[in-house]
């Protein structure tokens, strides 16, 4: 039954707290093996729909489910196939980093010890060091290292790399791309979109507690707006009236606009006006983030602080 | 452009002295409120002891049989220092509650300091003040203030009830020997905020800084109990900060200069800490863990054992001091049983179970044994507050990320707290025993064995409800238990000035609690609180798997 199913599907999934909603009706879906990024301003959502993955909190509405078993029913059955890495890394002080990791590979059921002793060595971790000594990056290595050898069908990620400096960022997106590799799923939670950019393969939206895009890269670029420059030897035509075409701009002999469908039009109107320069360049994630986020500043500062 | 300087410097004075005044008041407001309820407490303490005297003695007969009883009992002496006038009220208020109040201020005057010092840096909000217009010297000083003003707010309202008392027609304390008595019984807990304060800037972790404060206290203690084993060592008590306090000898020929050690001790104490604060980095201390981490997995195999490895230390705490004192109580109750102590009390509380002739030996043990079933009752609520405290700090996130179920953890917790709360209580009817065995004679293993484990069933029935109240209400159970505790407390100890109103008596936990072994094991009542508590504890799992994790 479960090798077969999502290893996340979530249906209307919804959570308010005290009426207030922090997430409305969320459909998603993530496919063994893949890699979703999950995106989204502070109070978006992010956090309240992986608590409710982990059935840490009860949703108000919908269901969640893990490789098709009910995440808020059946939470402790649920885990036996993920591991989570939360954004804080709240450990116990007076345990070591090496007991800390003994505790939760005995809690989680299993772990492989070689690849612990591995990614102990990749992530410069020193685990004879009480976790109280630990700067707040080492402490997140505790955990990334902790669900990482666990070796678990499905990653929870929410914003994991908080504290890392770049060498271990660079060492977290190997692990990542690895797992990917052996046919792990990760659900990532992230603010780094360079990071989600480089490692998923879909990426997930969200905004205000709702879902508004969910694609690949390439899909959500072609629904995007295709960036223009053209430069001509005279005046540049009028290109505001074609249809798909927006946000021009014009500086001399040069004009930019952003084009959204086909570019046929626009491409026909560019030829018979002498154009002699035509640069054409894909949105990148920020710009598609931002693309969702720039109508409405209200909607990135966040609505609801439940992350 | 100096007129726009010297404003620019007011307006960066002004901002650095609100800046400071931030860091006394959020100390001040967590101190003031437990120092009240600590003062109410203290104050309702000495009410009853004053107002209650006549009717415990009624007679000069009966306070010179008192008198001659505990003059030659050298174990009460010992424990709680010497009788003065203890024929006259004044002289049996200070010497039934003084030593208590002191003890118990000092305990608190070293966990609050600890608390609001070493506990907020560990918990990362002390930064948070420092990063503000202040020094860590200043903060530190700002943050005693505010203890002070803690200190003040305890000496207040103790100071309240005790004129309250003193102003009755039958005890008759002027009002300067009542703010004499009020201030040397909680100068103490000065002493000790002095003291916490201190070990706050020694020791790395708050259970360090309270281990270190504790030895200070013990060895204060320890060397008053040798001054008062024998006439001739009384001296000792100059040697010791809680015998200058003792010496203060409140209503019973007042001594204001023995004041003067106390206070300059607390001075020297909080101008070392404040040196030291500003001498440390943040998050060290002074005396830094040196010796290496220890790598053992022992109690690591899993989440019922980590609740052992967590709270193993201050579990053991508990039931060491709790069966030291019930050793102490075994070791001193024939004396206080033939001084016929608070004779009046004991009648009524038996009255409440049916009245019949008494050992009065069995009768002293059996309501000294209550008020270990209250110290066992607040050990439990620990116990709940340490479940707590894996949610609200995150810990637990960790565990149920993975594939345990909630009522796994809870039951692995309450496991363990119940299992501390009986073998403590059967260790505390033993040692009972022990302090009893010599001479020969009294109640057996037995029946002390059966007055220990009766001594637990108010802090089983505080586990049970604890779960529910953590499970339902998880941000209130803590402070409820605590209010449910000392209100059981209270009307225990002012139960023998109650009369006609067992309503009142039905509402606290202890006055259900059978004076065992004055009375037979009281099964009815015990499995009534045993019941309801397990029965808000089933309720208290199931609940706990519906609800939200809800963090601090």
């Amino acid at each position: 039954m479960a090798g077969s199913a999502a290893a996340v599907r979530t249906s209307g999934l919804s959570k308010s707290f005290g009426g207030t909603p922090a997430l409305l009706s969320l459909d998603l879906e993530v496919a063994p093996g893949e890699v979703l990024g999950y995106l989204g301003p502070n109070g978006a959502g992010k956090t309240t729909t992986i608590r409710c993955l982990l059935g840490m909190i009860r949703p108000t509405g919908g269901r969640a489910e893990i490789f098709g078993v009910d995440a808020t029913a059946h939470p402790a059955q649920a885990h036996r196939r993920l591991a989570y890495v939360p954004g804080e890394a709240n450990l116990w002080p007076g345990l070591t980093g090496g007991q800390t990791l003994h505790l939760l590979a005995r809690v989680q059921g299993s772990a492989d010890e070689a690849y612990r002793a591995e990614l102990i060595e990749r992530f410069q971790l020193d685990p004879s060091k009480r976790v109280r000594a630990y700067s707040k990056g080492n402490r997140q290595k505790v955990l990334l290292i902790a669900a990482l050898c666990s070796r678990p069908d499905l990653l929870v990620l929410d914003e994991p790399t908080t504290g890392l400096d770049p060498l271990m960022e660079q060492a977290f997106r190997g692990c990542v791309a690895e797992a990917r590799e052996r046919g792990q799923a990760v659900f990532l939670s992230s603010h780094i979109l360079s990071e989600v950019e480089a490692l998923s393969d879909r990426v997930a939206i969200l905004r205000g507690g709702e879902l508004v895009e969910v694609g690949t890269l390439a899909q959500l670029r072609h629904l995007s707006a295709l960036s223009i420059e053209a430069a001509f030897d005279t005046s540049p035509p009028d290109l505001s009236r074609i249809p798909g075409v927006t946000a021009v701009n014009v500086q001399g002999n040069r004009v930019s606009c952003q084009v959204v469908g086909s570019v046929e039009p626009l491409l026909g109107v560019l030829a018979a006006s002498g154009v002699h320069q035509l640069l054409s360049r894909e949105p990148s994630l920020e710009e598609l983030f931002l693309a969702h986020y720039g109508r409405d500043p209200a909607a990135v500062s966040g609505g609801v602080d439940a992350g | 452009m100096p007129a726009e300087s010297a404003a620019a410097n007011r307006a960066g004075y002004g901002a650095d002295r609100r800046a400071a005044r931030t860091v006394t008041v959020v100390t001040a407001r967590r101190a003031v409120r437990s120092g009240a309820v600590w003062g109410l407490l203290f104050g309702l303490l000495i009410f009853n002891e004053a107002v209650t005297y006549h009717k415990n003695f009624p007679t000069t007969a009966s306070r010179e049989s008192f008198l001659r009883t505990i003059g030659s009992n050298a174990a009460i002496i010992t424990l709680i220092g010497p009788p003065r006038q203890v024929d006259t009220i004044g002289g049996f208020v200070a010497w039934r509650v003084y030593f208590l109040v002191m003890v118990v201020g000092a305990i608190w005057g070293m966990l609050t300091a600890t608390r609001l010092l070493r506990r907020e840096e560990e918990a990362g909000r002390w930064e948070l003040l420092l990063a503000g217009q202040t020094t860590r010297r200043a903060a530190a000083v700002r943050a005693m203030a505010g203890l002070a003003v803690g200190w003040i707010a305890l000496w207040a309202v103790t100071a309240a009830l005790t004129v309250a008392a003193g102003s009755g027609s039958r005890v008759g304390f002027s009002v300067s020997a009542s703010l004499y008595y009020a201030t040397a019984s909680v100068v103490g807990a000065a002493l000790f905020l002095a003291v916490g304060a201190l070990t706050s800037q020694l020791a790395v972790t708050r259970r360090q800084a309270n281990g270190l404060a504790a030895v200070f206290f013990a060895l204060s203690y320890l060397v008053c109990l040798v001054a008062g084993s024998r006439g001739g060592l009384g001296w000792m008590r100059w040697l010791s900060p809680l015998g200058w306090i003792e010496n203060l000898n409140p209503l019973t020929g007042s001594r204001p200069p023995a004041l003067a050690p106390v206070l300059l001790l607390i001075a020297v104490l909080a101008a070392a800490a404040a040196w030291l604060a500003g001498r440390r980095d943040l998050d060290e201390a002074v005396l830094t863990r040196r010796r290496a981490a220890s790598e053992d997995t022992v109690l690591l195999g899993g989440a019922g054992r980590l609740a052992i490895r967590l709270e193993r230390w201050v579990s053991l705490a508990w039931a060491a001091a709790l069966v030291a004192a019930a050793a102490v109580f075994g070791a001193t109750s024939r004396a206080a049983a033939a001084g016929n102590v608070a004779v009046g009390s004991i009648e009524q509380q038996l009255g409440h179970f049916g009245a019949r002739p008494v050992d009065p030996l069995a009768a002293w043990i059996g309501y000294m044994y209550v008020y270990l079933a209250a110290l066992l009752a607040v050990a439990a609520i620990g116990q709940i507050a340490a479940l707590r405290a894996e949610e609200s700090e995150g810990h637990l996130e960790n565990l149920l990320a993975r594939p345990l179920g909630r009522p796994v953890w809870l039951l692995g917790r309450l496991g363990f707290a119940l299992g501390f709360v009986l073998a403590t209580g059967a260790a505390v009817g033993a040692a009972g025993w022990l302090g009893l065995a010599f001479p020969p004679g009294g109640p057996g293993f037995a029946a002390m064995l059966q007055a220990g484990l009766n001594a637990t069933i108010p802090a089983v029935f505080v586990l049970g409800l604890g779960t529910l109240l953590f499970a339902t209400v998880p941000r209130l159970a803590v402070p409820v238990l605590y209010c449910l505790v000392l209100w059981s407390f209270l009307v225990e100890i002012i139960g023998s000035s109650i009369t006609g109103e067992h309503w009142l008596l039905d509402t606290a936990l202890l006055s259900h609690l059978g004076p065992v072994p004055a009375t037979g094991f009281d099964w009815s009542a015990a499995g009534w609180l045993v019941g309801v508590g397990a029965l808000a504890a089933l309720a208290g799992v199931a609940a706990f798997r519906r609800r939200d994790l809800v963090g601090s």
